[in-house]
């Protein structure tokens, strides 16, 4: 009886255990497929949508608040620093949470990937450390003072940002995929061999 | 090969747009609000029954859709002031009551859908933005611009 017991109860623990691992959903394999498009998709995002420098320029442009302090009513031209204090707080906050991403993305690949060079890797992590540092202060420094607050500080941050992008693409360079030659070529090529 | 025949195609019909549509309409602006209102916000695609006729529908669509991108980078691109200016031609064109579009564009912000698809959402927020601040500096000049009331003008 008491064995019957034991085993009911070693039972229902392996299936409790069981269910607990089913309800875990869908674990991402590290260095998965899935991880490396995610992080080209990133890489993308930051390189298109945030650093070009036509982007930053337009947010961070001196000439509108000019001209509004120019033409426009005090209540207009609070308005306006409002908008672009909240833009610019947008802006960083992407900016930080992009990189944060990637640096986990870079830290799951450098575990599977012995390709990746560990002096790069290391560099890249310094990298990452001090960006994200100087995003958490024009972060403060927008929301304390608004977004004409730091331009040189945000002049490092684009500069950082851009290098760490270029470290980023270089460390996942090799998992680049040459383009298929047409059939005739590679024809050709093996004929002359 | 077909697919940069295409490619061909669609850039004939952009220029074809641009040339004898979009070169009638002198801001940006009015441009975008022109190109938003060829899609069919049901299935996002665009439509142009004159550019279908000389092309297909398909190239109609991916040249109004390429159209629209670029039209929208324009605006991106111009600064506040550029912006008012581009109001004050909208507002031409239209011929409505200042005071009707103000209200109108303050409680719908048509401009909202009028941003292309697959916008980056920070861009399509700081254009939004713009518009809104370009709006108030419109609104304010105009208020300037009209006569004041006779009785503003008695002395106390």
């Amino acid at each position: 009886m008491i064995g019957l017991i034991l085993s009911l109860f070693v039972g229902v623990g392996l299936l409790a255990i069981l269910v607990l691992l089913a309800r875990r959903g869908n674990p991402r394999v590290e260095g998965s497929a899935q991880q490396l498009v995610e992080a080209r998709q990133t890489l993308d995002m930051v390189q298109l949508g945030l650093l070009p420098r036509d982007i930053v320029e337009r947010i961070f442009a001196t000439q509108d608040l000019e001209y509004v302090t120019r033409v426009a009513p005090a209540e207009v031209q609070r308005a306006f620093l409002r908008e672009r204090k909240r833009i610019a707080i947008a802006w960083v906050e992407r900016l930080r949470s992009s990189f944060v991403k990637l640096m986990r993305l870079h830290r799951a690949q450098a575990r599977v990937y012995p390709q990746l060079s560990l002096r790069k890797e290391i560099g890249l992590g310094i990298n990452f450390v001090a960006l994200l540092a100087t995003c958490g202060a024009l972060q403060v420094a927008f929301r304390l003072r608004g977004p004409y607050a730091a331009p040189r500080m945000l002049e490092t941050a684009t500069a950082a940002a851009a290098r760490v992008c270029m470290i980023s693409e270089e460390s996942l360079a090799f998992l680049k995929t040459e383009p298929l030659r047409p059939l005739e070529d590679r024809a050709r090529g093996s004929e002359a061999v | 090969m077909d697919s940069s025949l295409r490619r061909a195609d669609v850039q004939t019909a952009a220029d074809d747009l641009r040339r004898r549509t979009l070169s009638q309409m002198p801001g940006a602006l009015e441009r975008l609000i022109y190109l938003a209102s060829t899609r069919d916000y049901n299935n996002g695609l665009y439509y142009h029954d004159g550019l279908a006729s000389r092309f297909s529908e398909i190239v109609a669509c991916q040249a109004l859709a390429d159209c629209h991108r670029e039209v929208f980078h324009e605006l991106f691109e111009c600064s506040l002031e550029d912006l008012v200016r581009q109001l004050d031609f909208y507002v031409e064109s239209t011929r409505t009551a200042p005071g009707d579009l103000i209200a109108a564009w303050r409680n719908l912000e048509p401009y909202r859908v009028a941003v292309p698809a697959a916008t980056d959402p920070l861009a399509s927020d700081f254009l939004c933005s713009n518009i809104k601040i370009a709006l108030a500096v419109w609104e304010s000049r105009l208020d300037a611009r009209l006569p004041r009331k006779p009785d503003a003008w008695l002395p106390r």
